[in-house]
């Protein structure tokens, strides 16, 4: 998955917060789990609040670790969504493709996050429960595990390819259909979001071009941040005036 | 569940400013149902970050004269330069591109707040960034910008013995004094006669430091009040827990401000750790009225008409208002004028590394010596773009001075621009916006108070460090709704599904 390609030589590694935005029930949680745990839980209890995760995804020449702000889709008051998308280098809009009422709701989702969140913000419209859809479902693995709780799986999709398709170029978003259970396209979300963010947005741990400075650039640190967990012992002693 | 009065809340907090914020945090592993509100439709209360949109409508709610006892904030107002489209004139960026800090308080490195900010994990969603440098900025008796000057302040015993400035006997005072103050509490016999006199008259009397070295060792206290109305019992601690603060999470500074928009983004990440433990977030709703009764829960009435239940309530005096007219504070109030200004350069020669190798510093302090020594200072804070509250290639000056009266923005005004002037570029900066307001700080008591299950929590001082008065003031009231060992206070195990951070070097 994400994380598989077993690095060798140490990588300039940076930290992406990621919001996860949508309805209730599209599967933002699983998608989390899927991409993090490799997992999934088919009957999922529905989120309380907001979770908080971590998953590094391995690029070819850095390490992205993301900062997953997983949060309740069926949040009554819309008031938690501002502190998790508040410096946000990223956000993940689902949508479930058997059930339309999701996408409008996306939509405002990412009209939100285009008004209120940071400038450069990267958005990946992801239509989730590709796996209720068996027709355009080619993946020949998943066709065993689906049949069972949908009825008609041939009709279940409601929210065409093409038509969010269309209004995520129109928006400059990223765009995926994904499944959650079967894992199809998941780390793929991920992966296209880490390549989609500026290097110059990244910041540390040991980010690069963040830190500001020739030196920070060459040594592949973020040369701004204090790290709180070097408490030195020796340190008051050592730097203090007298 | 579609409606607040639905639930049996045990704590519901009003307001989202840094004390609430850090009270939701320690009560987020307790299994309290929490309803957490705030009058304002956005995070941060007193200590909020604001972009530019936002600063402008801000400024316009708080433009007016204090309106009654409670409001903080009064006369904001913005300039912006015209904008002339001269090449090579710096531009303001995109409005989000700035998060502008109401609270721009440093945090000394020994401040109780960070090691609790670590025990809580709540630390790796945090970025802090050094405070490096310390200057002084002397404007000439005749008080005009152009002849300002700016000089380092020494930040150790290297930087003594280095400086030019200094004959060999003013080093071997003030390497005394230095030894003394680090040593402050085992030296009573040294000072204590001077507790209540000014700092400077210690430093005369018993250090032999001319006047002329006192500016330095007094900006390092970061007094708000004028040289003759800093008392040592003041300036001594205050110098010491700095000095004591340098090295602690590197060589070279002893003061560290957090990334985005100073302490909001500390009270941000606290209300995430409430909300991902379950509590309820609501924006636009105040406290409106409250009810209590001797046998069941307390009735709050919420600013739409929504009526809750709960055990307890918690929020600083500004939000209690209709459930607090009895306290009486016991001293005046406090007064500070503010200003924020976005400067078209980053003024790069206030940010040099902390040490060889160390950390770049995102912030660096400058005290702006008044003509007058019995006017208080101007203190500014700036801030680089590091810190994530401006565009690359601009800088912000957070200026404040303890004064409430008609010239206060005229001073804060004249010390930006001497700060500017003196800063040594060949073109000088420009100050591209600026917003000024005052802010009123009421005194509270030290314990939260009042009755039974309202919890008064101090609101922030209007010291220029954080002042770890706060945090202490939310561990009494957090013991209060839990019955919690103090030794528990804000120590929490990692949760599941975020590893540890086994990267940071």
């Amino acid at each position: 998955m994400s994380d598989g390609a077993g690095a060798t030589a140490p990588k300039p590694s940076s930290s992406v917060k990621l919001v996860l935005l949508g309805e209730a029930a599209v599967g933002k949680s699983s998608l989390v789990l899927r991409f993090v745990n490799n997992d999934f839980q088919p009957n999922k209890e529905p989120t309380i609040g907001a979770a908080f995760l971590t998953q590094k995804c391995q690029l070819p020449n850095r390490t992205i670790k993301f900062e997953i702000w997983d949060t309740a889709g069926q949040e009554r008051f819309a008031s938690l969504a501002p502190m998790y998308y508040r410096n946000a280098q990223s956000a993940l809009v689902v949508y479930d493709i058997t059930k339309p009422s999701s996408l409008v709701k996306a939509k405002h989702w990412v009209a939100e996050l285009q008004r209120q969140a940071s400038p450069g913000i990267v958005i990946a419209l992801v239509g989730n429960k590709l796996d209720l859809c068996e027709d355009d479902n080619a993946e020949a693995e998943q066709a065993d595990a689906e049949n069972e709780t949908e009825e008609e799986p041939s009709t279940a999709r409601k929210v065409s390819t093409k038509e969010a398709k269309a209004y995520a170029d129109e928006e400059s978003l990223l765009f995926f259909e994904t499944s959650a259970k079967t894992g199809h396209n998941v780390s793929e979300v991920f992966t296209a979001i880490a390549n989609a963010i500026p290097e110059t947005s990244l910041k540390g741990p040991r980010s690069g071009a963040g830190g500001g400075t020739q030196a920070a650039i060459s040594a592949g640190q973020d040369n701004n941040r204090v790290n709180l967990n070097a408490r030195g012992e020796a340190g008051p002693k050592e730097g203090c005036a007298c | 569940m579609e409606s607040l009065n639905d639930t049996q809340w045990d704590v519901v907090i009003s307001g989202t400013g840094l004390p609430q914020s850090l009270l939701a945090l320690a009560l987020s592993r307790s299994g309290k149902k929490i309803l957490h509100v705030d009058r304002n439709d956005y995070y941060g209360g007193d200590e909020a970050a604001l972009s530019l949109s936002e600063a402008d409508e801000w400024a316009k709610k708080h433009a007016s004269e204090p309106t009654d006892t409670t409001s903080t904030f009064s006369h904001a107002s913005i300039a912006q330069a015209p904008t002339d489209g001269e090449p090579g004139k710096g531009k303001l960026g995109h409005s989000r591109g700035y998060s502008l800090a109401l609270a721009p308080q440093l945090l000394h490195s020994k401040s109780s707040l960070l090691p609790a900010l670590v025990s809580s994990k709540t630390n790796d969603q945090l970025e802090f960034q050094a405070v490096g440098s310390w200057f002084l900025v002397n404007t000439p008796p005749d008080g005009s910008a152009s002849q300002a000057k700016l000089t380092r302040v020494p930040g150790g015993r290297e930087d003594v013995f280095q400086d030019a400035t200094l004959d060999l006997k003013a080093k071997r005072s003030l390497m005394k004094f230095l030894r003394f103050v680090v040593n402050y509490e085992e030296q009573g016999d040294t000072w204590e006669e001077y507790r209540d006199k000014p700092f400077s008259s210690l430093l005369e009397d018993k250090f032999g430091l001319v006047p002329a070295s006192h500016p330095p060792i007094l900006a390092l206290a970061l007094s708000t009040k004028s040289s003759t109305d800093t008392p040592s019992k003041f300036a001594v601690p205050r110098v010491a827990k700095y000095l004591t603060s340098i090295g602690v999470f590197g060589p070279g500074f002893g003061a560290v401000l957090p990334k985005w928009g100073g302490l909001a983004e500390i009270g941000q990440v606290a209300c995430r750790a409430c909300a991902v433990g379950g509590g309820v977030y609501v924006l636009g709703k105040g406290i409106s009225e409250v009810q209590q009764n001797d046998d069941s829960d307390m009735k709050i009435y919420l600013t739409d008409g929504e009526v809750v239940s709960s055990k307890w309530l918690a929020g600083v005096p500004q939000d209690l208002t209709h459930s607090l007219s009895a306290i009486q504070s016991p001293e005046p109030d406090v007064w500070m004028t503010k200003s924020i200004s976005i400067v078209s350069s980053p003024l790069a020669s206030l940010f040099p590394p902390t040490s060889e190798g160390g950390v770049t510093p995102a912030g660096a302090v400058i005290v702006v010596q008044p003509v007058d020594t019995a006017e208080p200072p101007v203190h500014v804070f700036a801030h680089s773009s590091e810190s994530g509250e401006c565009p690359k290639d601009q800088c912000i000056l957070y200026a404040s001075s303890a004064r409430a009266d008609a010239q206060g923005f005229g001073v804060l005004n004249h010390a930006v621009e001497a700060l500017l002037q003196s800063v040594g570029e060949s073109t000088e900066p420009q100050v591209l916006w600026s917003m000024h307001y005052r802010q009123r700080y009421t005194s509270t008591h030290d314990a939260p108070s009042t009755s039974d299950s309202v919890i008064t929590l101090q609101s922030l001082s209007p010291d220029l460090a954080f002042d770890d008065g706060t945090l202490g003031n939310v561990r009494l009231a957090w013991q209060r709704i839990t019955d919690g060992d103090q030794e528990a206070f804000l120590k929490f195990e990692a949760r599941e599904g975020t590893m540890e951070d086994d990267e940071l070097t």
